[in-house]
């Protein structure tokens, strides 16, 4: 299942000052949906000039998509912290 | 023959037990020992780890201009799954250009023999990656510690 929701966490120093973003990812991928649709014939079109199999090529970016799911990186510093989470 | 069969065996021989209670039991034993095999034959299958984990701590070691540094990074290995299929999407003119590349950096290495089943048995090798790097660099403002640790769990 693809990701539904990313999360950007920022900690200054002092950590008091936080900065945290909660990204509905699953409305993105609805704005994006009419677009994909309308790109899909135009990507079909150079999979097929670069000899690469469209429906591969689309399976491939999808499960791409899907592992990213569960993505957890989180850097700490003396100045600030860092965590993206994608759910 | 196990502890048991014996115990078993030497009951039967001082006469406190009669040959059917000994076969009984040495029925019953040799029921359990199935029973226990076949449960251990379930539960162990390869372990397949979901994530990879890279673990970095560095202490600057009093250094005030740069502080410890942590970095927790937990990529899925389905990722890497997918990431490592994109090899599949290279085009043939772009596989001729990866591998002249390659050989100008002194790798003799052929894209073209990368095939899913490799790609999917190399992720399955990473289940048993563990790297441990735990370096002590001494600099003119002090210690510098680093410890990285790379595993799947």
């Amino acid at each position: 299942m693809i990701p539904l929701v990313g999360v950007i966490n920022v900690k200054h120093w002092p950590r008091s000052r936080s900065f945290r973003l909660w990204i509905p990812l699953f409305l993105l991928w609805l704005l994006l949906l009419p677009f994909a649709i309308l790109l899909l014939p135009i990507f079909c079109v150079v999979c097929l000039v670069c000899r690469v199999n469209p429906f591969q090529a689309i399976a491939t970016f999808w499960s791409i998509l899907a592992g990213l799911r569960d993505t957890h990186i989180e850097i700490d510093n003396r100045d600030a912290l860092v965590l993206i989470r994608i759910l | 023959m196990n502890e048991h069969r014996r115990q078993i065996l030497e009951m039967l021989s001082q006469g406190k037990i009669t040959a059917d209670e000994a076969e009984r039991l040495i029925a019953a034993l040799d029921k359990n020992a199935a029973s226990e095999s076949a449960t251990v034959g379930r539960t162990t299958p390869t372990t397949r780890y979901k994530y990879l984990r890279v673990l970095v701590d560095s202490d600057s070691g009093g250094n005030p201009h740069q502080g410890p540094v942590k970095v927790n990074i937990r990529v899925p290995m389905n990722l890497l799954r997918a990431g490592v299929r994109l090899a599949g999407l290279i085009p043939p003119q772009a596989r001729d250009h990866v591998n002249q590349a390659l050989r100008q950096k002194g790798i003799p290495f052929d894209i073209n023999q990368i095939k899913p089943d490799n790609l999917e048995d190399l992720v399955d090798q990473l289940n048993e990656l563990t790297i441990d790097v735990d370096a002590n660099n001494k600099g003119g403002s002090g210690e510098e510690k680093v410890k990285v640790r790379v595993f799947c769990e």
